[in-house]
């Protein structure tokens, strides 16, 4: 989290910029304390909308959509505690069809596995068949969009721990920026330099 | 969670001289100057009033809380395609609700109306099936106006580049605001294929004006608040000077459900819920509706009486009618450099060569492309990764990673033709939490709005393959069923058969109720309705001034 005091030594960096065009960073820092907000830590705390076992299915299933590799997945980004978060405060209205999806899932995996106890206790290989074979529902879909919100959501909303789905993409959360934005128009105002 | 700056408070029974339905876009503008002109006004809006330190960077909570936004638990509507169809429950507008309306989260993009626009019929000649007819008032008549939206609001843009132009009086009062990547690459593929690329007017000042602070390209306009208050945004602008004049009252938390008319049917102000539920009547002189085009033609038909049964102001039947959402077309490709679009403003560039598309290709239409990046990180989740990718897992995983800050975006927007089927009006079964009949919205894109859209998307391909786009993709052209831009629901003429409003954006029927907001609209345009719904405010309050000092209201 950035704090005032890191986030006024970021603004320092561009001092220059600020001051050219009118803003001061005490005036930056000022209109951002809300736009930047602490986030979320509810590690440790009883789940108010999940069983644990319905958080340990959810949680296999989010690992599936972003999967740990050699950068973070949904597990790392505390995707569970996100919508354990959301559909408790934020949209208690989508607690039914969340929950029904999350039941048409353990349905499946049974279904296509008649020994399986549950989700969660299907070898990884089995879980992506499972998946798989109702990719196009709406259980799905809804399953998979709690997923990518909770990966790149706000840290103030539970999930994105770290903020490890904005490094993944490169997403910054700056709030400020100068000119040159990116490589191309860096690129021209180099060239226009050099003209003049 | 209000701003309570200190303001004149009016009693219900006070009457004052206007009552505003609306302080969005069009309402804060009528507001600050009728205000400014000595009257008393009180502009009730049905969201709250935040401060812009209240706004948040949060995807997520804006969208999911419709923080700023219609509220489609309280609010629903329902959606059909024709008349003949059953509507169903479903999002199927979406409007700001918010002292300062939809300019509060709109992404600035800040263009006039051409001369064309005005008077498209009758140099085209009529389209069957649809409504199109010429405006009662042309390009001439309003360009003052845009002048003074562009000056009074804050305008950034670069007058006089574009042949496409038309004509103004005035420059842009600020600069351009520095190109990102995508306008240089746009550019120089528009020029490389003959067309004439320019730098995008946006509301967003590119300096400081008149004590605001300029753009800090934070890179979140479209869909959230400013908190600089660098978007020209009614909200730092017309909101504060309209209080300041000490005639104005801005009562939000206020969800009015009818225009109230004396026994010689004349408006004598509008009842509405408070924050608490509770009903008051606020009188007045006169009322002006500016609710935009879906909730405007709703009030009127919830306002029926013994003496409109087919809701206030509808003698001609066409209240609610003629709903024109603009047309959208989005293209995108990913290139080798980072172009980091997630920051600053989302449209540097722009071309409007395709403004009155050739008759010969045989349907009718035009348009504008804009370099626009459309994403936010959650939102590039769910639409940046094109359909040859899998939608999950390590492969989909690496291609976000890959392509965020390397995706560029070109948007079409286009015309949507006025059908008269295509409308708002008042569902048989659903209510909105205040037990008022919710909207229902019909809405089928005429055959040339989806040909016109098609072709500017097959413009927007082949810049960025001229651009030299890896894989250009598109998001196919589909009939849509929600609407952004709500235009044409109430529309002005001068013949009260086949109009709402007059050329003032007074109603045909009642003498002392106006209407001004997208649903003044006769045409659409090409999808940047915004500076004209405001220079219409800004000439509607003018009319009204003139009409009410020399007692003709």
């Amino acid at each position: 989290m950035t704090t005032r005091r890191t986030f006024l030594s970021q603004a320092a960096a561009s001092l220059s910029v600020l001051y050219m065009t009118g803003i001061t960073p005490d005036l930056l820092s000022q209109a951002h304390e809300h736009a930047k907000a602490a986030p979320l830590n509810l590690d440790g705390q009883p789940f108010r909308f999940f069983t644990p076992q319905q958080a340990a299915d959810y949680e296999a299933f989010a690992v599936q959509i972003f999967p740990t590799d050699d950068t973070p997945g949904a597990k790392e980004a505390n995707v569970v505690r996100f919508v354990d978060f959301a559909l408790s405060e934020i949209e208690p209205h989508n607690k039914e069809d969340f929950a029904k999806a999350l039941h048409a899932l353990n349905d499946q995996a049974k279904k296509a596995n008649p020994q399986a106890a549950s989700f969660a206790a299907l070898a990884p290989a089995k879980q992506t068949e499972v998946m798989k074979s109702m990719e196009k529902s709406d259980d799905f879909g809804i399953l998979r969009a709690y997923t990518l919100v909770g990966f790149f959501c706000d840290p103030a909303d539970g999930g994105n721990k770290d903020k490890v789905g904005w490094k993944l993409i490169g997403f910054k959360d700056d709030f400020y920026y100068a000119p040159p934005f990116g490589y191309y128009d860096e690129q021209l105002m180099n060239e226009q330099k050099e003209k003049a | 969670m209000s701003a309570s700056p200190q303001q004149r408070k009016y009693k219900l029974t006070d009457q004052v001289d206007f009552l505003i339905v609306g302080c969005g876009a069009s309402g804060s503008v009528l507001a600050r100057e009728l205000s400014r002109n000595g009257f008393s006004v009180v502009a009730l809006e049905q969201g709250p009033w935040l401060d812009r330190k209240q706004f948040t960077h949060d995807e997520y909570r804006v969208q999911a809380q419709n923080l700023l936004t219609n509220n489609p638990q309280k609010q629903p509507t329902t959606f059909r395609k024709t008349p003949n169809d059953t509507a169903k429950k479903r999002q199927a507008v979406v409007y700001g609700r918010i002292v300062g309306g939809g300019t509060v989260h709109f992404t600035a993009n800040y263009w006039r109306f051409h001369e064309i626009d005005f008077i498209e019929a009758s140099k085209k000649g009529t389209i069957a099936g649809t409504g199109f007819a010429d405006w009662p008032i042309t390009y001439s008549d309003l360009e003052p106006y845009y002048t003074k939206a562009e000056w009074e609001l804050g305008v950034s843009g670069q007058a006089g580049v574009s042949p496409f132009d038309p004509p103004r009086s005035k420059p842009y009062p600020l600069p351009p605001m520095p190109v990102k990547s995508s306008g240089v690459l746009f550019e120089q593929a528009a020029r490389k294929l003959g067309y004439h690329p320019f730098p995008a007017p946006v509301a967003v000042i590119s300096q400081a004006y008149q004590g605001r602070l300029p753009c800090a390209h934070c890179g979140f306009c479209q869909g959230f608040g400013c908190e600089m208050g660098a978007k020209s945004s009614p909200l730092p602008t017309m909101v504060p000077q309209a209080v300041a004049t000490g005639r104005c009252e801005i009562r939000p938390h206020s969800y009015v459900r009818k225009i109230e008319l004396n026994s010689s049917g004349r408006a004598i102000g509008a009842v509405y819920f408070d924050e608490h539920g509770k009903e008051n009547l606020q009188h007045a002189k006169a009322v002006i509706v500016s609710s935009n085009g879906s909730e405007t033609p709703r009030l009127l038909l919830l306002s029926k009486s013994n003496r409109f049964p087919d809701g206030l102001a509808n003698s001609s039947g066409l209240v609610g009618k003629y709903l024109m959402f603009n047309t959208d077309a989005l293209a995108q490709g990913t290139f080798e450099h980072p172009l980091n679009e997630y920051k600053s403003i989302e449209v540097t560039r722009i071309v409007q060569d395709f403004y009155e598309i050739d008759a010969k290709l045989g349907f009718y239409g035009g348009g504008g492309l804009g370099a626009r990046f459309l994403w936010n990180p959650i939102s590039f989740a769910f639409g940046g990764v094109p359909p040859t990718v899998p939608q999950w897992g390590s492969e989909y995983k690496k291609y976000l990673a890959k392509n965020f800050n390397y995706t560029m975006m070109i948007m079409g927007h286009g015309t949507s033709l006025p059908v008269a089927d295509n409308s708002i009006s008042l569902d048989d079964t659903v209510k909105d939490a205040w037990g008022l009949p919710a909207m229902r919205v019909t809405y089928k894109d005429h055959p040339d709005d989806l040909k016109t859209s098609n072709f500017l998307n097959q413009k927007s391909l082949e810049i960025l393959a001229t651009a030299g786009a890896q894989n250009p993709w598109s998001f196919p052209i589909e009939e849509q069923n929600l609407g952004y831009h709500l235009l044409g629901t109430c529309r002005m003429g001068t013949d009260p058969k086949s109009s709402v409003i007059n050329a003032d954006h007074r109603t045909h029927d009642v003498p002392n109720l106006f209407l001004c907001d997208g649903s003044s609209m006769v045409t659409g345009g090409r999808g940047q309705p915004t500076c004209t719904i405001q220079a219409l405010a800004f000439r509607a309050a003018d009319r009204i001034t003139s009409l009410a000092k020399t007692g003709r209201i």
